[in-house]
């Protein structure tokens, strides 16, 4: 049963309807696909994938999975941002822009065309929705415009008749003094941001004098976005900021977007802007629940830039149990990138693992800002530099930490409590040299 | 648009005359009322029950920032005289714009729908061509080079600031920008490079470069004529030659948030007669 208000009858399916849904929809983008994108034709055909035998989502595992290394690889052959995944760029009134998806392997340029707009943009209205959007007041414009979410923002604001505020300078910790300025000012019922950037406002806040709940008075829901956030860093987050609600946004430029609903449980996977999985990277087919593996999504709006079985290279694990609040589509959690994946011990790990470890054995620790170093890696360590916490206690609680942490994950420890480190990096704990986390 | 009743905006109130103009103003002013009305956003120039639809904060103002507002009609209006502006240069559909600068910037906001709400028709949209923005900070100018190899705008628009780091990522990718770029345009924060400043980013972006000037206070765009070298005005802008030796600027279109005898500094009136657009005010600075 639904047990939240519904964006639309699509929330309304149970799950079973969904999927079935999700297969008519998957089979329609297919054979657009097939049928107009070279990429995916002779891709598909290389396969022996054809569309029209496409009848229920297991049937995914007979198709090719992409990544960004073929984007690239398609890039670098035709010296173009066209790689043959487009559809619509060219048409008469197409509005183009493109906006770009960086990476330590390099940028690859996605395609957005008016009819992309509207149709991302009302999937996206139900993101924001669940996520706790309602009509009226200002949307602060939060995505800098070379990212794809900044070509979703004024729609969203136009859908929810909302008062579009851009705030001069980019999403930079220099320029947080303007962010703050914007929400002092227009007060917004609704934020999202970025994960750094909401330690950068409230120390920018902070040094004007304005305390945290203070700067987000009036604010019912805070989104955070750009990185996973472990249950310590969202009641964290809440105790800063005073907001009731801190909600979680996955999403790529690649249009995968998962969110969180009320019950904070795993981000419910946003049922018409695409289908995910979570594969196992040896055997390429779906893992059990609550196992990790690799993200791999289908968008399921087909103009502009489409990605089709797009593994984004994020490490993630998938939940199918009913939510309590009866929304029908499964839950994913984005865990990391694996090329922040990091072995030490018998392990592998990602930096949230231990930003959850903190958390979870010593609660006093929740949402503090720490760096995983290289040099300790290379020693088969786990060397943490992390921000002195205050009170008499500080230093039993990193006393504490390290004998936990090491049992934990059996390797030995290191905690280097500093005095602050670079604010672009609070969040998750970045893996970095010595003298890259130097201020 | 018949044009709003001044004195009922705090800003323009104290400064109207006994003919019922306001006096000129710079951005100075603007900040003086700013820096003694905290609370007010606008700086006295938006009244109080308006909700406009767009807001946005100004690049050129420090601290406090001031902000600007539009509604979706004004919008449009602002949208049409870049689109001019564009056209004039050579624009033509099917083409691509890169920018270098921040998304803030009124020339990327006003470039697409797909970059602020409520903007009915962009520049780009008007002319059919296609957009691109980088982000506005130097460490973005590999990037920006990588817009240029692979998305091969033909029209580039970039801060004077961004120039020397953008021409040392050019000169460390090996790229030449003549190879696709036809101008470049170069624009300040506020007001516009010097002819001087625009030789020097010409030669070393081996392209042709063009200079805009801006006021956002003023909701002001123009572009320099290639062929009188002067801004050529929007017929949306009126302008005025003061005793001071500077032009100041009404913004016909601007209603929500009024922009009356904008003093954009030492200037000339050069009056209309280009070949290029005959009927077009000019203005040389
Ligand atoms: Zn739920
Ligand atoms: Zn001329």
């Amino acid at each position: 049963m639904l047990n939240t208000e519904p964006f639309d009858d699509i929330d309304r399916l149970s799950p079973a309807e969904l999927e079935r849904w999700w297969v008519r929809r998957l089979r329609a983008v297919f054979t657009v696909a097939a049928r107009e994108l070279p990429f995916y034709r002779e891709r598909f055909a290389a396969a022996g994938f054809d569309p029209a035998s496409f009848r229920a989502l297991d049937d995914l595992n007979r198709m090719p999975i992409f990544a960004k290394a073929d984007l690239l690889a398609a890039q670098r052959k035709t010296q173009s941002q066209r790689l043959g995944i487009e559809r619509g760029a060219d048409e008469p009134g197409s509005r183009t822009t493109f906006s770009l998806s960086s990476g330590t392997a390099g940028t690859t340029f996605i395609t957005h065309t008016a009819r992309w707009r509207r149709a991302q943009g009302m999937s996206s209205s139900r993101a924001h929705w669940w996520a706790g959007l309602r009509p009226g007041g200002t949307l602060v414009m939060s995505a800098p415009a070379w990212h794809s979410y900044a070509a979703i923002q004024p729609f969203i604001a136009m859908r929810f008749g909302m008062r579009c505020v851009v705030v001069s300078g980019t999403y930079l910790p220099r320029f947080a003094d303007r962010v703050v300025d914007a929400l002092v000012h227009f007060r917004p019922r609704f934020v999202t941001m970025f994960l750094p950037m909401v330690f950068s406002i409230l120390d920018a806040a902070r040094r004007r004098g304005i305390a945290g709940n203070e700067l987000f008075a009036g604010v019912g829901s805070l989104v955070v976005t750009g990185a996973a956030i472990t249950p310590g860093m969202r009641a964290h987050l809440k105790a800063l900021t005073g907001v009731e609600r801190v909600a979680e946004i996955a999403g790529t430029s690649e249009n995968l977007l998962a969110v969180d609903c009320a019950y904070a449980e795993g981000l419910h996977v946003v049922s018409d802007t695409c289908h995910a999985q979570v594969i196992d990277r040896k055997t390429g087919l779906p893992v059990a629940d609550g196992e990790r593996g690799s993200v791999v999504h289908c968008a399921l709006i087909p103009y502009g830039s489409l990605y089709l079985r797009y593994d984004s290279g994020d490490v993630g694990v998938i939940n199918h149990t009913p939510c309590a609040c009866g929304l029908p589509s499964p839950r994913i959690k984005l865990l990391g990138r694996w090329e922040d994946c990091f072995s030490i011990g018998a392990r592998a790990l990602l930096p949230y693992d231990v930003q959850l470890a903190l958390e979870e054995e010593v609660p006093e620790l929740k949402g503090a800002a720490c760096v995983i170093t290289r040099e300790g890696l290379a020693e088969g360590k786990l060397r943490l530099l992390l921000i002195e916490p205050h009170g008499a206690s500080a230093v039993s609680l990193l006393d504490h930490a390290r004998s936990a942490l090491s049992r934990r994950f059996d390797v030995p420890v290191e905690i280097t409590p500093v005095k602050d480190l670079p604010l672009r990096f609070k969040g998750v704990p970045p893996i970095l040299s010595e003298r890259e986390a130097e201020l | 648009m018949a044009l709003p009743h001044l004195a009922d905006y705090p800003f323009y109130r104290e400064r109207l005359g006994p003919d019922g103009r306001p006096a000129p103003w710079a951005l100075a002013d603007l900040e003086s009322y700013a820096a003694t009305h905290p609370g007010d956003p606008f700086a006295g120039r938006v009244i109080g029950a308006v909700t406009p639809k767009v807001a946005l904060q100004m690049e050129a103002t420090g601290e406090p920032p001031i902000w600007t507002a539009l509604n979706p009609p004004e919008l449009d209006r602002w949208a049409e005289v870049v689109g001019g502006m564009w056209s004039r240069w050579g624009a033509v559909a099917s083409e691509t714009i890169a920018f270098f600068d921040y998304g803030s910037s009124p020339m990327v906001l006003l470039a697409s729908g797909g970059y602020v709400g409520y903007l009915r028709r962009g520049a780009a949209e008007r002319l059919g061509i296609f957009a691109v923005c980088n982000d506005g900070v130097a460490t973005m100018a590999p990037r920006m080079v990588g817009i240029v190899e692979t998305v091969k705008p033909t029209m580039l628009v970039l801060r004077r600031d961004l120039v020397a780091p953008f021409v040392s990522a050019l000169e460390t990718a090996g790229v030449s920008l003549a190879q696709t770029v036809r101008w470049a345009a170069v624009s300040e924060v506020e007001g516009t490079v010097t002819r001087e400043q625009a030789q020097a980013a010409a030669s070393s972006l081996g392209v042709r470069v063009l200079r805009i000037l801006r006021c956002d206070a003023a909701f002001m765009l123009a572009g320099e004529c290639s062929e009188c070298g002067c801004f050529h005005l929007d017929r949306r802008y009126r302008a005025e030659q003061l005793p001071s030796g500077e032009v100041a600027i009404t913004t016909t279109f601007a209603v929500t948030c009024p922009s009356v005898r904008y003093n954009l500094g030492a200037a000339r009136l050069a009056g209309a007669g280009c070949p290029l657009e005959p009927r077009a005010q000019r203005i040389e600075c």
